[in-house]
């Protein structure tokens, strides 16, 4: 999945005269990794809030093996997960490989996260190498001779908690006040703008996926429903996987981006409600009482949903080699799947290069169960809802 | 045909108090010391309690069979470890009494990497072996009044949790003493008989706790057992047993500090290829991690959000307040317990110091394992001489501890003279671990040589003179003796340096025995030659004072 992450020129802006400082001029460089993937348009606004433009903040290109190549060799200080690898390559590019260069690398320490699921687990942290992969990575830069004070780029890595709004602005502040010379005031108008970029690109997003599920269930045909974290968007990380799916005509939904529309979720989950199963559509108690992790969290919760909504006949569940969240969820994510009729396929160990063929195959095979299987996985799991579609306009049920 | 029920996670049935009786607890994680005294507190509580059995290989093989590939070793270890416990259990008293009769209570219900999961591994294997219905509990490792676990068998209350975390803390004062010791015993094996007898003092302490009489009010409880004398008045005991152990340690050890990830840096057993015997064996001196400095760790990530909220919540100020108090008084606790033991034990670090060495290498709010501590904590023991080498212990496939390994890059770049072994652990391949570990002892060792060497020299200190004072002043062969920092990593040489400067007091126990009968001190080949029962007269030889 291409997600744009620059074009927000239409965003509310501060006017300049809330700017302490004219930064029309700064060139900010961020490394388009792990949890940038699901957070980039809250950086863009925040950017664009503190008077950067939109033309400065340069994002690295996608994972490539040729970006690990000619700019993160050598540069790497331990061995793990390949999303966490991967980054000093994105470094490397926005240090060594821009044209017009950057003056601040911006890589932020993403405690928390924002998620649907907020209120209704136990926390939302982020994996902790998702948390402190820049700490780890700066160090490959550092440890021989400080390579962003040689190339005159300041570097900025924040610690923040984006699940909790109310002190984003205070640990913003704290982290990039000498950086861009900020005061406390214009840093917390621009979280407020960076935050609303966030939440109504999302809310873009979810209308998107409900319209593909609409499309579906009025057409009663399959849709295919991809279970991964964020970063597995990235082309070089998740290998474009669902893409070939997609070519056979199959539509794909990212669980990121699953709506969350009250009518929907009251559909699929009413009779867990009724049974107190769980408390609400977005508890995730009855199957994942470990719900610390938002990244993970949200896995869980897809899976629900595939084994609810009848018309996602498929799921495609992609894990990074070495990936430690990921393991103790694989057994649960498929039962919760394969235990409603839905199909289940993990591509799991995925590292710097495309097994292009057994991509293939597998793809092959998998569009082989689908187109076999779908009419009667929809009419199995239509047959488990108690109520017809379409659901009957609804509330929130929490 | 009705549809297959959406899956559901593990529950575990409820544990009632009328159960309690003839329920035995299980629990594991630490060494057979703070475990042994955790039982204490247990017991005391009329608590039926026992702990797993320690760590073998054999676990990990049970649990890799059980358990989605590519767990960290902490995970896989302890499950196989519950897991064997039961297959036995199961074998020797049948599947219902191995369910019924037993409950298995562990830390693990936080933290952001596996240790929060702990649970999926655990009941994934518990359905591998047909014991679903085996009743296990996951405790928070932040609260210390978590109320009844389901059905109200287990109460989390003040008695249990000040009962476990004294017995944590004494665990570790107690793990302190021996590693202190052991490497300069006299008599090979003396210090673990005395150890055991030491750990059955704490028990008995433990076990025999007046809890009748403070139970009621938590914070009354919780009073008690901050000022009362009850366990400084035991380790009292403890410390005047230890005496009797023999030490010489006029020898030069490469000091060995410990670090890396929580299960793996406290256990002593197969889990981490017995890294400290064999480190001890090797010659060296190890410096335990304690687990104490880990809760004083987790009490820290309260505070830090505390303070943040400052600005935006008056109501915080107050519970800081609480906080910073609380965080206090466990110190002064624990430095009031070493005092007890002669102030052997090591001080816990400020944690304000750490977070403040790691600063420019690792944010101190990201946490999941050591975090900055890793950092922290080898800069600590470099900067301040309190080691010669750290070695580092992270899991295969841990995923904050490599975080934190590889910010270490950095630090090695900038202090290249920082003796740091990093050390994966798989569980399965102690050879190569091993090795890894021995080539930066080598180079440890030779810093201890180098050293102690230097301060003989420095000191004008001779083996006949140490003759002298081991004839002279016998204090110094007590276990029990504590030997200052004096600047140096080595023992060895901190005590040679400690000889040199008391003069008064050598000059004064010499007037008083000035005819001694001596005991030999091993090691040491002048005093072998000693006759043991001859009567000597000594002269006070010559002392060159630093
Ligand atoms: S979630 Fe998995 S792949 Fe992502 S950073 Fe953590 S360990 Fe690596
Ligand atoms: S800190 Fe590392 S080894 Fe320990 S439980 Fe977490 S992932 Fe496993």
């Amino acid at each position: 999945m291409n997600i744009q992450t620059l074009l927000t020129p239409f965003a509310r802006k501060p006017s300049k005269e809330l700017l302490s400082k004219d930064r029309s001029t700064v060139r900010v460089g961020i490394p388009k990794v792990l949890n940038i993937w699901n957070t980039h348009q809250f950086w863009i606004g925040f950017l664009e809030g503190i008077g950067i433009k939109y033309t400065n903040i340069v994002f690295s290109s996608n994972t490539s093996e040729e970006q690990s190549r000619e700019f993160g060799k050598g540069r790497g200080t331990v061995d793990c997960c390949y999303p966490v690898k991967a980054m000093s390559g994105h470094y490397g590019e926005l240090i060594f490989g821009q044209k017009k260069k950057i003056n601040v690398l911006l890589s932020p320490l993403i405690y928390s996260m924002p998620s649907s699921l907020q209120g209704h687990v136990v926390a939302n942290n982020t994996c902790t190498r998702v948390m402190a992969g820049a700490e780890n990575i700066k160090s490959g830069y550092m440890k021989e001779k400080d390579v962003f004070v040689e190339n005159q780029i300041k570097y900025a890595s924040p610690y923040c908690t984006l699940d909790d709004r109310i002190i984003v602005p205070q640990q913003l502040f704290d982290g990039l006040k000498d950086i861009f010379d900020l005061t406390y005031e214009e840093t917390k108008k621009a979280v407020e703008i960076g935050f609303n970029a966030l939440d109504t690109f999302n809310k873009k997003m979810q209308k998107q996926s409900m319209d593909i599920l609409e499309q579906c269930a009025k057409t009663n045909k399959p849709c295919v429903l991809v279970i991964a974290r964020p970063y597995h968007m990235d082309t070089g990380i998740g290998h474009e996987i669902e893409t070939d799916l997609q070519a056979h005509g199959y539509p794909i939904v990212w669980m990121q981006y699953f709506p969350t529309d009250p009518t929907l979720m009251n559909w699929l989950f009413e009779e867990d409600i009724k049974e107190k199963q769980i408390k609400s559509p977005f508890d995730i108690s009855d199957v994942w009482p470990s719900s610390y992790s938002s990244n993970t969290n949200e896995i869980l919760w897809a899976a629900k949903i595939a084994a609810r909504f009848p018309w996602i006949t498929c799921v495609i569940r992609l894990s990074s080699y070495e990936c430690g969240m990921d393991q103790p969820t694989f057994t649960p994510t498929q039962k919760i799947v394969e235990n409603s009729g839905t199909l289940f396929f993990k591509f799991g160990d995925l590292d710097s290069t495309k097994p292009s063929g057994s991509v293939r195959i597998r793809v092959e095979t998998i569009v082989h169960y689908v187109k076999k299987n779908s009419a009667s996985i929809i009419e199995k799991k239509l047959a488990r809802m108690k109520t017809q579609w379409p659901p009957v306009k609804a509330e929130a049920l929490v | 045909m009705e549809p297959t029920p959406h899956y559901k996670a593990y529950k575990p049935k409820p544990f009632t108090k009328e159960q309690r009786k003839d329920t035995t607890l299980l629990f594991g994680g630490l060494t057979w010391k703070h475990e042994r005294l955790i039982q204490g507190a247990f017991h005391n509580l009329n608590y039926k309690a026992e702990p797993l059995p320690n760590i073998t290989r054999a676990d990990l093989d049970t649990g890799k069979e059980l358990i989605d590939v590519g767990a960290c070793c902490p995970t896989i270890f302890t499950t196989g470890n519950l897991v064997n416990y039961l297959k036995k259990k199961k074998e020797e008293e049948g599947k219902e009494a191995a369910v019924n009769d037993y409950a298995y209570f562990t830390m693990g219900a936080c933290g952001p990497c596996r240790f929060g999961q702990y649970r999926e591994s655990y009941s994934m294997a518990l359905d591998g072996i047909g014991l679903r219905d085996f009743r296990m509990f996951f405790l928070s490792q932040t609260e210390l009044n978590q109320g009844d676990q389901e059905g109200g068998g287990l109460e989390v209350n003040m008695p249990l949790t000040t009962g476990i975390v004294w017995a944590i803390l004494i665990g570790d004062l107690l793990t302190d003493l021996e590693f202190q010791t052991r490497p300069y015993e006299v008599v090979p094996g003396q210090t673990n008989i005395v150890l055991k007898e030491c750990i059955e003092i704490m028990y008995q302490a433990f076990k025999n706790r007046p809890i009748d009489k403070i139970k009621g009010n938590k914070w009354l409880t919780l009073g008690w057992h901050v000022v009362s004398n009850y366990f400084t008045d035991a380790l009292k005991e403890v410390i005047a047993k230890w005496k009797t152990i023999e030490v010489n340690k006029a020898q030069a050890k490469p000091m060995v500090k410990i670090t890396g990830e929580f299960w793996l840096q406290t256990h002593e057993g197969d889990g981490n290829y017995n890294i400290k015997d064999w480190l001890e064996k090797e010659g060296a001196e190890v410096i335990p991690p304690p687990v104490a400095v880990w809760l004083d760790y987790l009490m820290q990530f309260p505070l830090h959000a505390l303070n943040e909220r400052k600005n935006v919540d008056k109501g915080t100020k107050k519970k800081i307040l609480m906080l910073k108090g609380m965080i206090k008084m466990y110190h002064w606790t624990y430095n009031r317990m070493r005092k007890s033991l002669n102030e052997m034990p090591y001080e816990m670090p400020s944690q304000k110091t750490l977070a403040e060495l790691a600063a420019p290498y690792f944010n101190f709010r990201l946490d999941g394992g050591e975090g900055h501590m890793l950092i922290g904590k080898a800069l600590y023991a470099y900067l301040n001489n309190k080691a010669h080498m750290t070695c580092e212990l992270t899991p295969y496939s841990c995923m904050p501890n490599t975080m934190s390994v590889g910010a270490m890059a950095n630090v090695r770049g900038k202090y290249p003279e920082l003796l740091y072994a990093p050390i994966e652990i798989k569980g399965d391949a102690e050879i190569h671990a091993l090795s890894r570990c021995q080539m930066i002892l080598t180079e440890a060792k030779k810093r201890a040589l180098k050293e102690y060497d230097e301060v003989m020299k420095k000191c004008n200190m001779t083996p006949e003179k140490l003759e002298w004072i081991a004839l002279n002043a016998p204090e110094y062969k007590e276990a029990s003796f504590k030997v200052p920092h004096n600047g140096y990593a080595g023992t060895g040489a901190n005590y040679i340096t400690m000889l040199s400067q008391y003069k008064g007091k050598l000059t004064k126990t010499l007037k008083k025995t000035a005819t001694v009968t001596p005991k030999p001190i091993a090691a040491e080949t002048v005093l072998t030659e000693v006759a043991a029962t001859e009567t000597v007269t000594v002269q006070e030889p010559e002392l060159t004072y630093a």
